[in-house]
């Protein structure tokens, strides 16, 4: 009898967790739908300026969301584009040409990357930018360029990561086939090996955007700012999405901007979701693959 | 075609290892930028003391307690819903059930944590400010419940690696003695699982450990040493994200170098650790 | 004619100034392109965006990026030349000064208020009370005539120019609690204030509005009515800060503050012309 209870407890409280958590996710939707779900719409992107004229860049947009969003995506797109080729060949030499201890010292690195707090990637980032600022005076100040090196550096260990794994994974037999054939290394890694995990480095390229777009901490030191309009150069300061969110709800001036504060925060998480299921899209082909 | 593969060994090569002296360079940015502070032993009085500009005091020493309160904190409350959530995900569900239980884990970690921060300051602080802690509602307990729903998702994941992973002929003979699934989870699952167990623990600390956003938001930010979980804190990472803008030749900014240090320290322990624990695991993981 | 439409007349008259002196005070821009970084003050920010926003509209090949952070921040920053333009609460120190060879426009002059939630009954303050409150002496609103509540204290961080001339002129240089929570600007005081029942903080009196109430402090409301008669001691003037004479975009910039329409900005948003 006394077991059977702690097994219930047990099962109970099992259930109750999961529950909770789903109801702490369930509820945060409903509660910006609620709040924000009203401002959704071409005002809340676009403020008092049409959106053609927006877009053709005619008129700056003032009181919407559209220089964050833009900001946002060029930041994604920098950081994702620096991170993805240099993880990508790190993650091609760690699995087919790295051995020994130098592989042992190189993956310990990836981790210890992997595991730093974006804090102190942004730390380091405006570190650069004062060095960078001695030796070029009045040159280079926090920036967008800044703000995407050091994102890419938070990223990077995901690429490398999914790259690695997914080339250490694949079968001997169809490892072998090529050079048989007489295909150079090279050639085997490029047309065969690579091809073939393309779904997982894809994978691996979804989550680095994910991190990319919700980060916070590091653009917070490198060159995000409330108020910057479109981005236009490297060298200006931006805006950006997440930096707005926290930044409305530590100072709205008033019921407004609180209410474009929650639009924005909705929009962020149906973005977030989006990219998830395109994640999970991915990996439901790397699965069907593998059964065939 | 020889001197091409020639030349894309090399530039995979230095991919990875242009990468891998990074992460050591940005190590010695801190250290560089820090290094006043190292000179004369400086940087153990600064862990020690505590910190108030206005007096000369530049130690870190309330953030390291704000940091390890909140982190530990967050990791107690985190710990048995992760366990729990684990074993539904692996155990407990009918199968089709389970995939869409790690489904909607795997969705949780995917959302932004501004996100996470910015619904807690509009309704779980005035909750904890009238119910449960009194004061201004940013304490030390706030962020830590926050901060508990945030790495949660990635402790479930190591846990339910885990778990799954445990050989099947194990689970067989364990099933064909007719163990309910909670005997199977506490004698059998559990027990070999413990490596990727502690994994997710450790994992989760440094999560805690590493976040800025939620303690900056909700944990109060004030200096004083925190005495009780309802008291105002400040992290080392919300340190750093207040103090950035200070004066760049004054020890306030260079105190910041000492915290970066004094995480990234953190991080090589964390890795450390977890290579200790499971060999196969690795942060990248998540 | 009626009397409202008499009022819509003068309206439209006032309108129609307004316009043809933002015209010519804006027309010097017309040449310009580039960017101009500001940063630093908190309490400037409302002024900053609102100038930005006419320039910017006026001559879309121009720039303005305004960051806070705090007036320690603007005059640092600027001085080692990152920024354009720096805003401070409060004067550059000499040493400031000369380390850096600043150029100090005084544009706006303004107060800072004591400032507490609408909901709390407290009013008024003596001087000796507020610093009791803010060095943890008296820690519940009761012995200050409010509710039986703890009161939560906010501060600003070290860089606050706001905080340092508070601190200063209404606290008396007197110290300060560890255990108050932080901000970082005044627009984040003005929303933890307004979130927060039994919270007690200052802001700029340009950024007192509805959703905070301002104390007296022996008596005197801090308002723009006592600061512009001087009745309200606790005041300080706005600037803006240039390494050197200020040159191009950021010489405009500045001459537009200092203009009738720059002027009228800084009044609309709760501040004291200095013309």
């Amino acid at each position: 009898m006394m077991r059977k209870s702690y097994e219930r407890f047990i099962v109970l409280f099992s259930w109750g967790s999961f529950l909770f958590l789903s109801a702490i996710l369930l509820f945060i939707f409903i509660y910006l739908v609620m709040r924000g779900g009203g401002t959704i719409g071409s005002r809340l992107v676009f403020g008092d300026v049409s959106p053609l004229d927006a877009l053709l860049l005619r008129q700056r947009v003032f009181d919407g969301l559209l220089p964050a969003i833009v900001g946002t995506f060029v930041l994604v797109v920098l950081a994702v584009g620096i991170a993805l080729p240099v993880g990508l060949a790190a993650g091609i030499y760690m699995a087919e040409y790295a051995s020994g201890w130098i592989k042992k010292i190189l993956s310990a690195l990836f981790d210890v990357l992997a595991g730093l707090p974006s804090i102190v990637i942004g730390l380091a980032g405006f570190s650069l930018t004062l060095f960078l600022h001695k030796i070029l005076p009045n040159r280079i100040g926090p920036c967008l360029l800044i703000s995407a090196l050091a994102l890419s550096f938070l990223i990077m260990p995901y690429v490398v990561r999914s790259t690695q794994m997914a080339l250490e994974s694949i079968p001997l037999a169809l490892r072998h086939t090529a050079p048989a054939m007489g295909a150079t290394r090279l050639q085997n890694i490029l047309y065969v090996l690579l091809p073939n995990c393309l779904p997982d480095i894809l994978g691996g390229a979804i989550l680095a955007i994910g991190r990319a777009a919700e980060d916070t901490a590091v653009i917070m030191l490198t060159g995000v700012v409330a108020s910057a309009g479109l981005p236009r150069s490297l060298f200006e300061q931006f805006e950006a999405l997440p930096f707005y969110i926290y930044y409305i709800s530590s100072q709205y001036a008033n019921p407004e901007e609180l209410q474009m504060g929650f639009g924005a925060a909705l929009l962020l998480l149906v973005l977030c979701g989006i990219l998830f299921v395109f994640a999970f899209l991915m990996e439901q082909l790397i699965q069907r693959r593998m059964l065939r | 075609m020889r001197l091409l593969s020639r030349l894309s060994v090399t530039v995979f090569r230095l991919a990875a290892f242009g990468s891998g002296l990074l992460t050591i360079a940005v190590f010695l940015m801190m250290l560089s930028f820090g290094w006043p502070l190292l000179t004369d032993g400086q940087f153990f009085t600064l862990l020690a003391g505590e910190w108030n500009p206005a007096n000369g005091l530049f130690g870190i020493y309330p953030m390291v307690v704000g940091s390890i309160s909140i982190a530990f904190l967050a990791l107690l409350f985190s710990l048995p819903v992760s366990l729990g959530t684990s074993f539904v995900a692996t155990v407990l569900a009918p199968p089709p059930v389970r995939r869409f239980v790690l489904g909607i884990i795997r969705f949780m970690a995917g959302v932004p944590t501004v996100i996470y921060g910015f619904v807690a300051v509009f309704m779980l602080v005035p909750f904890m400010r009238e119910q449960i802690t009194g004061g201004s509602g940013l304490n030390i307990l706030t962020a830590a419940i926050v901060l508990a729903v945030l790495i949660a998702p990635t402790m479930i994941v190591f846990f339910v690696s885990g778990l799954k992973n445990v050989k099947p002929e194990y689970c067989l003979a364990v099933d064909a003695l007719g163990a309910r699934p909670v005997q199977k989870l506490i004698f059998l699952l559990i027990p070999q699982a413990w490596p990727s167990i502690v994994s997710g623990i450790i994992m989760g600390l440094g999560r805690a450990m590493g976040d800025t956003l939620i303690s900056l938001m909700l944990a109060g930010n004030s200096i004083a040493i925190p005495a009780s979980v309802s008291d105002s804190g400040r992290t080392l990472t919300a340190h750093i994200a207040l103090v950035i803008a200070a004066d760049f030749s004054s020890m306030e900014f260079k105190s910041i170098f000492a915290c970066g240090l004094v995480l990234y320290i953190f991080t090589v322990i964390v890795v450390v650790a977890l290579r200790w624990v499971s060999p196969g695991q690795d942060l990248r993981s998540i | 004619m009626s009397h409202l439409k008499k009022v819509f007349w003068s309206v439209l008259m006032l309108l129609s100034v307004a316009v043809i002196t933002e015209a010519s005070d804006l027309d010097k821009f017309d040449a310009e392109k580039g960017v101009l970084k500001i940063a630093g003050g908190t309490a400037h920010i409302p002024v900053m965006k609102e100038a930005a926003k006419m320039i910017m509209q006026k001559n879309s090949a121009i720039r303005i990026t305004i960051a806070g952070g705090g007036s320690g921040v603007g005059i640092k920053q600027v001085g080692e030349g990152l920024i354009d333009i720096g805003n401070a609460g409060r004067k550059a120190t000499e040493k400031e000064i000369s380390q850096y060879g600043l150029h100090m426009v005084k544009w706006a002059i303004d107060g800072v208020g004591v400032i507490v939630n609408p909901k709390n009954s407290v009013t008024s303050l003596t001087t000796k009370q507020l610093n009791e409150i803010f060095s943890g002496k008296i820690t519940n609103w009761k012995e200050v005539g409010g509710g039986d509540k703890s009161i939560n204290l906010y501060d600003r961080d070290a860089a606050s120019g706001t905080r340092s001339v508070f601190w200063k002129k209404a606290l008396k240089k007197g110290d300060v609690s560890t255990k108050a929570n932080i901000v970082v600007s005044n627009g984040a005081m003005k929303t933890a204030i307004a979130g927060d029942p039994y919270g007690i903080g200052y802001v700029s009196v340009g950024h007192i509005d509805a959703t905070v109430a301002p104390v007296a402090l022996d008596g005197v409301v801090p308002d723009l009515a006592n600061v512009k008669n001087g009745d309200y001691k606790v005041s300080r003037g706005l600037y803006s800060i240039t390494k050197g004479e200020p040159v191009g975009l950021a010489r405009l910039f500045l001459e537009f503050l200092l203009s009738p329409t720059g002027q009228k900005i800084a009044e609309s948003k709760g501040f004291i012309s200095v013309q």
